[in-house]
């Protein structure tokens, strides 16, 4: 069986190359913030636009061989995600004129970045293609969801940190480099928002699309149990906040659960089931067979 | 020609040899004016601030030193009784370059980066230039004293963070809240180092400070100078804790004002939402327990000079780069200074030719038309230019040592037959 990508050398540069850039953006962030290095600030902003490009590009020859249709592997919205969190942290650091947190984001890209070419390089296609708007729209925003749910994970440990450092009169690197607690809560509270609306719509075009195909949906599914439990904490600290005044200290141990927990769950069903749901078991036998080759 | 400087500061002299040598603007006017008419010096200057008095001055005659200077200011105050000349530092020549700008760069002051002393340094220069006392060298040493703090200060971060208590309050309260202009911020106590705080907060954009005092018109004349005119009365405030973000005290007194169990109550009417309390007061003002409430950001003046030491070693770590700074502006003023002392042999050699080339086209005056003179004067300015280039170029070449320009002036003179300078 050849390999997909032995037979398409701009995808396997390119492949390399994204992971290459997502790693080198990483440590030009890295050493603007931990050692304020001038050309790092420099030459920073200008490799996260690169990267990002470089990896729409990749994204974009890889559904090619599939006529632009989106791929439902794992490893495939891994890169994804490392994508929208890229983009979504140019947003972050655009709207907020702060390009302090861009290290924290920009290695969890990375490393999804990392972790999606090793399983690339190693299956032997680019994954199932899906057509139709109802199942393009459950996984866009299944994607975006789950970008939103690492953001928020990972300003909530930024939070705490910082917060621990306030409370401990340890007014160290932290404290002098990231933004104040009052805009890491706001991002993090942002990205609850986001993901809960990202999370109801997965849910609702994910159900729509199963009563429209009339494919059974294993319920007690993990990831579907998962995104049920973390959309419903994510409604719960919207709404219930407000009115019972929750603190975001206390808020950010789920936060950093949830992220952990997810992050964990799509990592090891990456690696022993390369499928999602039960929707896709039959695609995955056949392509497992080399059906799709 | 030889630049000295002499004085006392926070290093060489406690603070009441300070206070007892330091001169008004009134009294460094006449000092520096006395010492220019009585033909001692071609040239003075004076910074005299709260930690500093120090003397610039260009010598106009070999007996006018260090020491004489020393004592010449000791006799103007008629100090002689507390002031000795051990007080006293005293540099020369580029030592003197070192120390102003080293002092205009704030990294000689009692508190490292601190940003007054160039606005004094500045000061210090407008004086002497009005009484005509700044003179081409002592101009160049203030203006490159001034280029080497602009380049500090931009290039290095040794301004960088709090470093005075009140100010540290604020950077904290900045590390909590992002915009302070959003905050309700309340002030107990109208004191000196209360009005601190609120003056810092109003530079940081805060608008919605509340002040209390035991004293009511104080409070009501701060509220006014800082433009808020809110103030709450002494005995009523405390029904209103939980209205405030950040609350600042900096009140005298024995017993704690603020305690554990109204904190409480007001975090519970807050619904939690994150309180930062500054106490300013010595003894402390508030109950430490209230830092265990939840979201209650508690911090004294030791929690705050923690912010300070930080920001003090950050600062310190940032004095090689200034040191480099200083030094590059160094090698370039000791060469400016250097040019002056060729400049007579330039002015001299230009002179000469010039001599030359007007008597020869005088000879060809009336044998020529007055277009064809034009043109053979216009040619001859560019030979001489030509001519002249390399012999400049050459006195003007940056040295090691001030040794080499007297072999250098010579060498020219003797080549170009030039008359020996009038001493």
């Amino acid at each position: 069986m050849d390999h997909f990508l032995h037979s398409n050398i701009a995808l396997f540069v390119l492949i390399q190359l994204v992971s290459l850039l997502y790693i080198v953006t990483t440590l030009l962030y890295g050493a603007h913030f931990f050692m304020e290095n001038k050309p790092a600030g420099r030459y920073k902003q200008p490799a996260l636009a690169l990267t990002v490009l470089s990896h729409v590009v990749y994204l974009g020859l890889l559904t090619s061989l599939e006529g632009y249709k989106l791929s439902y592997s794992t490893f495939n919205i891994m890169s994804m995600v490392a994508l929208t969190l890229a983009i979504t942290y140019i947003f972050i650091e655009f709207t907020t004129k702060s390009d302090k947190t861009g290290f924290f984001v920009l290695s969890f890209s990375a490393g999804a970045q990392i972790i999606s070419s090793i399983f690339t390089a190693q299956s032997s296609g680019s994954g199932p293609a899906f057509s139709g708007f109802g199942i393009g729209v459950h996984l866009i925003a299944a994607i975006f969801g789950f970008s939103a749910i690492a953001i928020a994970g990972l300003y909530s440990i930024l939070y705490l940190l910082l917060f621990r450092q306030i409370q401990k009169n340890r007014f160290e690197l932290l404290f002098q480099r990231l933004p104040s607690l009052e805009v890491l809560e706001r991002l993090t509270m942002h990205a609850v928002a986001f993901g809960f609306i990202f999370l109801s719509i997965t849910l609702f075009a994910g159900i729509i699309e199963q009563k429209a195909s009339g494919e059974t949906i294993r319920l007690f599914e993990p990831r579907l149990i998962s995104l049920i439990v973390i959309w419903i904490i994510y409604g719960a600290s919207i709404f219930v906040r407000p009115i019972t005044g929750w603190d975001l200290k206390h808020m950010a141990y789920l936060f950093i659960a949830l992220f952990i927990f997810i992050t964990a769950l799509i990592l090891l069903m990456t690696i022993f089931s390369p499928s999602f749901h039960g929707l896709v078991l039959e695609y995955a036998q056949r392509y497992f067979k080399g059906a799709y080759i | 020609m030889n630049i000295i400087s002499v004085g006392v500061n926070h290093k060489t002299a406690p603070i009441e040899i300070r206070e007892r040598i330091a001169l008004s603007e009134v009294q460094n006017k006449e000092f520096i004016t006395d010492l220019i008419s009585s033909g001692l010096a071609h040239e003075a200057m004076v910074l005299s601030t709260c930690n500093r008095t120090e003397l610039y001055v260009v010598p106009a005659i070999a007996e006018v030193t260090g020491e004489y200077l020393k004592e010449y200011l000791i006799a103007y105050k008629d100090a002689r009784k507390e002031v000795r000349p051990e007080h006293f530092f005293s540099r020369f020549y580029c030592g003197t370059a070192r120390h102003l700008f080293e002092v205009a760069s704030a990294i000689d002051s009692l508190i490292l980066g601190e940003g007054q002393i160039l606005g004094q340094v500045k000061e210090a220069y407008r004086i002497a230039a009005e009484v005509q006392a700044a003179g081409i060298l002592i101009t160049r040493l203030c203006h490159t004293a001034f280029s080497v703090a602009k380049k500090v200060k931009t290039k290095t971060k040794i301004m960088e963070g709090a470093v005075s208590v009140s100010y540290a309050a604020v950077e904290l309260a900045q590390k909590i809240f992002s915009n302070l202009s959003m905050k309700k911020i309340l002030l107990i106590g109208a004191g000196e180092t209360g009005e601190l705080a609120a003056k810092h907060m109003c530079q940081k954009n805060a608008r919605n400070i509340v002040i209390t005092n035991r004293t009511l018109s104080k409070a009501e004349a701060l509220a006014e100078e800082l433009g808020t005119g809110k103030v709450l009365p002494f005995d009523g405030y405390k029904e209103h804790l939980h209205e405030f973000d950040i609350i600042i005290t900096a009140v005298s007194t024995k017993d704690y004002i603020l305690k554990e169990a109204e904190m409480h109550q007001s975090m519970q009417k807050r619904r939690l939402k994150p309180v930062i309390i500054l106490d300013l007061g010595l003894p402390r003002n508030v109950d430490p327990d209230i830092s265990k409430l939840q979201n209650m950001f508690l911090k004294d003046i030791d929690a705050l000079k923690h912010i300070i030491d930080k920001n003090l070693e950050r600062r310190r770590a940032e004095l090689p780069k200034v040191q480099t700074i200083i030094e590059e502006e160094l090698i370039s003023f000791g060469q400016w200074i250097n040019t002056l002392k060729v400049r007579p042999t330039i002015v001299d050699l230009q002179s000469k030719f010039i001599e030359i080339k007007e008597k020869e086209l005088e000879r060809y005056r009336y044998k020529v038309s007055e277009e064809e003179l034009r043109r053979m004067e216009h040619l001859t300015d560019r030979i001489l230019k030509k001519i002249l280039h390399h012999p400049i170029k050459m006195l003007k070449a940056p040295i090691d040592t001030s040794d080499t320009i007297p072999s250098r002036v010579n060498l020219v003179r003797n080549i170009f037959d030039l008359e020996e300078p009038n001493q």
